[in-house]
């Protein structure tokens, strides 16, 4: 049967190919003393001193830490609280809850940005990090209470019961049974709307204020007037760090399985 | 007893408000404030003015405009069925291998996900580049002219959109067909189907959630499309998220961006309602 | 005294509904101490919501529950002094074995000492020791088992209420299980409220049985009287399989035994223990393995037994037992015959044999109520 599966074989190599030439190819730049990279011309570390002594990169970076951290936190509690609402309660304000999170889903960034920025304005928010935080938690939410939805469909709620009829009362059942339980998917949900928050450039661009620069905001800046060898630094820099990461979580997780 | 109805009535008010507040004031809100903005007129200065107009809509009829829409919707077509046409072999092959290299694989396809947005757009533009390698191979080969401009082009736009959502299909498809049992395609060969037939008649409508969860996940976020044209497209591969950003920021015409962005959320939305009341009243008439 | 030990988990007119759906209906009954009494019946039919009831996991619509002479109606399930096995074991995934086990314990905050003993003590009644460690996923299924059966005997309930604790096992496995579950009982001395809808079990294992069928208790008695004497046609067919017969009595022969007229099946004789007038309409089971089956006329040991002629329509060999269905008139009849000698030196009897069938009038048994609807009803004329 294996060797039966040629096509489908041939396609995800060369989709794994299409994926990965295009940061093959910049790793390789970003050590090339050559601007374009038509031609090898001596190995160089410029780029990366170049990038290292900017400035405005670890400063834009401090903001969407910042910004990151705290969308991350609050949406991986306001999301659990959705995530559970939806599944335990079954009545009609519910429905309307469970549509609202969907069409925060199909809603392209570039409609959230335009209507929040015009919220703003309306409500004479100044334009900040704490617009841009508000707009990360507001995309955040729905991504979080997905993925926990997703984990507590799967929960068998018979533990509860069990638990209950061994004498738990709701604080213990919540501390020792629901939260361990759900906290992959709590944790999950909180990673998947950390990189969302980090990677976020468009709404992030619309609510944007003087001075609040995110690292996107910065790199788009660097890809329309900076030089592209710098940003190949920089691009490495992220592969290496997501990377790692994910190499990371992958060993966390890894070993408890087995255990 | 009635007590206690109140009680669980609390306790759902709780865990509800700050979700359903949140999204009520930050995302409906919001919202439903762009919406009557697109009904304002608008000063010569990009001021909202008062009384109500249908202006803005009327003014997306005119003959340029159109083609901008219609642009829109053919590239996310396009852009959908070729990313379909690859996540469906690899999701289909990523579910048939070992327990290791299925992870392996997924780490691989989850990895550029990971990655900045804007970084795995500005790859492809140092490798298009005129200056760039891949001219330099293609001149070589004698397969472009040294004035053939890679970049700036529609279907740069496509190319790079199915770079960035292609792994947003292959992860829907990949989780329905890990889950589909592979002993009903022998079962069908057993009884006389071919492959492509065991394939397209007890395969793809066994994983259909996952192929209609990758359709959404790239034609959605392919419709409201404006960083990939904005940094690979040309003047001819401008989309309506173009429009919006240009009226918003460049025109300042804030009514004319949120009529756009109107017409752009039931472009969306109108599908998206469509096929979710068919399913629930299909659910109902089963019941 | 003994009233209170006879008296030990009473129900009283528990009544419980769902939507438009009566799942339990006025039942009342009262379980000894001690004792291991089960509920049986098949699915859908308000056993289980009648353990949930008692678990306190639903509240019921009316009625009262009373445990030991106090009302436990309204005590939340963690005040109760009863505990459950659930069906599919509902163990808590991330916790092993001893974490498991020693759950109840610690949120009653026992002393550490006691904590620990008593989880060895009961890791060595369930003979998991080397185990103790592991997760629950890393267990087979009988041992997940009896850690489910630990971590709730472990609380020293008054009650140990078991829902369906075997189905989800498979039949090896079951009777040994059952075994085991038959020696905890013995060494813990714990009254059990066991629900299956499977009657092996049931009848293996219970001192009591209480058959349920749509929310309705139909007949409690020990699992001998549920078996022989049968009150409706449900127990009748529910408990084993039977034959089914509808007539009226034709003659009352003397004090015990009357004689049965039925259509388009010969006279047979019956024993009357509920002193019914000549006329009056019956129905009565026999048992498949109280029927006698030969080649040639049986020797007749009573003056009243039925001796019928009839044809083998269907032979199923068993091994240990052969399953016949004889054609006697309209009517086609299981019968079951135990094998006791070598069948390799007999000529058995075979498909389209003419056979002699016989029973005594004892071994058929007058039912109070009969309903047409009851599921695996076995003999009534067909065709």
């Amino acid at each position: 049967m294996k060797c039966r599966n040629g096509f489908s074989k041939y396609i995800t190599i060369a989709v794994l190919i299409f994926f990965y030439l295009p940061m093959v190819i910049m790793t390789i730049n970003s050590f090339n003393n050559s601007r374009y990279g038509v031609e090898w011309s001596g190995f160089t570390l410029a780029w990366y001193k170049q990038l290292i002594t900017d400035p405005k990169i670890l400063y834009t970076l401090m903001n969407s830490l910042i910004i990151g951290i705290s969308a991350m936190v609050t949406s991986m509690v306001i999301g659990t609280l959705a995530a559970f609402a939806i599944h335990h309660y079954k009545s009609r304000i519910q429905i309307f809850h469970q549509a609202l999170i969907f069409t925060q889903l199909g809603v392209p960034d570039i409609l959230m940005g335009m209507s929040l920025l015009l919220f703003f304005i309306a409500i004479h928010l100044r334009l900040g990090l704490i617009t841009i935080y508000i707009a990360h938690v507001t995309f955040c939410i729905s991504y979080v209470s997905m993925v926990v939805l997703g984990r507590l469909q799967n929960f068998d709620f018979k533990i509860i019961e069990a638990a209950k009829d061994l004498g738990a009362d709701w604080y213990v059942i919540t501390r020792r049974i629901f939260l361990p339980l759900i906290s992959p998917g709590i944790i999950a949900g909180g990673l998947l709307a950390f990189t969302l928050s980090i990677d976020d450039f468009v709404i992030t661009f619309f609510v944007t204020g003087p001075g609040s620069s995110t690292l996107p905001i910065y790199i788009y800046s660097m890809m329309k007037h900076g030089s592209p060898a710098v940003l190949n630094a920089l691009s490495v820099l992220f592969l290496v760090v997501t990377f790692t990461l994910v190499y990371c979580s992958q060993r966390l997780i890894a070993p408890k399985k087995t255990r | 007893m009635k007590g206690m109805h109140n009680k669980k009535n609390l306790g759902e008010w709780l865990v509800t408000i700050p979700p359903l507040g949140w999204l009520f004031i930050f995302f409906m809100i919001p919202t439903i404030i762009a919406i009557t903005i697109a009904f304002r007129p608008s000063s010569p200065y990009g001021d909202i003015e008062a009384g109500w107009t249908l202006e803005n809509f009327i003014m997306l009829f005119s003959p340029t405009y159109i083609t901008i829409i219609w642009r829109t919707i053919w590239i996310s077509f396009i852009s959908t069925i070729i990313c379909l046409f690859f996540a469906l072999p690899t999701g289909y092959y990523m579910a048939r291998l070992s327990q290791k290299w299925r992870q392996i694989i997924l780490l691989l396809i989850i990895v550029p996900f990971w990655t900045n947005f804007l970084i795995r757009i500005f790859a492809w533009k140092i490798i298009l580049n005129p200056e760039g390698i891949l001219q330099y191979i293609l001149i070589s080969l004698g397969i472009i002219s040294k004035n053939t401009m890679m970049l700036y082009r529609t279907e740069t736009v496509i190319l790079v959109t199915v770079y960035t959502y292609l792994p947003f299909a292959i992860l829907p498809i990949f989780a329905a067909a890990e889950k589909f049992n592979f002993k009903l395609l022998e079962a069908a060969q057993d009884l006389g189907a071919s492959r492509w037939e065991s394939f397209s008649r007890i395969f793809l409508p066994n994983i259909s959630k996952g192929l209609k969860v990758a359709t959404f996940m790239v034609m959605i976020p392919c419709l409201g499309s404006y960083i990939i044209p904005d940094l690979v497209g040309g003047t001819n591969s401008e989309m309506i998220g173009n429009l919006i950003a240009t009226q918003a920021f460049i025109a300042r015409n804030i009514p004319m961006a949120a009529a756009w962005a109107t017409v752009l959320m039931a472009m969306i939305l109108f599908p998206m309602g469509l096929v979710i009341s068919t399913k629930l009243l299909s659910r109902k008439m089963a019941e | 005294m003994l009233k209170e030990m006879n008296d030990f988990l009473v129900f009283e007119n528990i009544s419980k509904q769902f939507g438009s759906n009566k799942v339990v209906n006025q039942v009342s009954f009262s379980i000894s101490k001690g004792e291991v009494f089960s509920l049986i019946g098949p699915s859908g039919c308000g056993k289980t919501t009648l353990l949930r009831i008692c678990a306190g996991l639903e509240e019921p619509d009316t009625g009262r529950l009373i445990l030991n002479g106090v009302d436990i109606t309204a005590l939340p399930p963690n005040q109760r002094k009863v505990n459950t096995v659930f069906q599919n074991y509902a163990l808590f995934p991330h916790m092993t074995v001893i974490e498991n086990i020693a759950f109840g314990p610690k949120i009653a905050k026992w002393d550490k000492k006691k904590i620990v003993s008593e989880v060895d003590f009961f890791l060595d009644l369930i003979q998991l020791q080397e185990h103790k460690n592991k997760y629950p996923s890393q267990l087979s299924g009988g041992q997940r088992q009896r850690v489910a059966i630990a971590r709730a005997l472990i609380n020293r309930p008054l009650i140990l209420l078991l829902d369906e604790p075997l189905a989800a096992l498979d039949l090896k496995l079951r009777q040994r299980m059952l075994v085991e579950l038959d020696n905890i009982h013995d060494k813990i001395g714990t009254t059990f409220l066991f629900v299956t809808h499977d009657q092996g079990e049931a009848m293996s294992i219970s001192d009591k049985i209480a058959v349920m069928n749509k929310g309705n208790i139909e007949q409690i008695g020990t699992p001998i009287e549920i078996y022989e004497a049968p009150k409706t046609s449900f127990v009748a067919a529910f408990i084993g399989d039977t034959n089914f017969f509808e007539g009226t009595v034709c003659e009352l022969i003397n004090n015990e035994i009357s004689r049965i007229h039925l259509d388009g099946f010969p006279e047979i004789t019956v024993y009357n223990d509920k002193s019914l007038r000549s006329g009056t309409k019956v129905y009565l089971s026999v048992r498949p393995e109280k029927i006698n089956i030969t080649r040639a006329y049986p020797a007749q040991d009573k003056p009243l037994t039925n001796i019928l002629k009839g044809k083998v329509e269907d032979v199923i060999y068993l091994g240990s037992q052969t399953k016949f269905w004889i054609r006697v008139a309209d009517y086609r009849l299981a019968i079951n015959k135990q094998h006791t000698s070598f069948l390799l030196d007999e000529q058995p009897i075979k498909w389209q044999d003419d056979v002699w069938i016989s029973w005594n009038p004892e071994h058929g048994y007058l039912l109070d109520t009969y309903a047409e609807t009851d599921e695996n009803l076995l003999t009534l004329p067909s065709e």
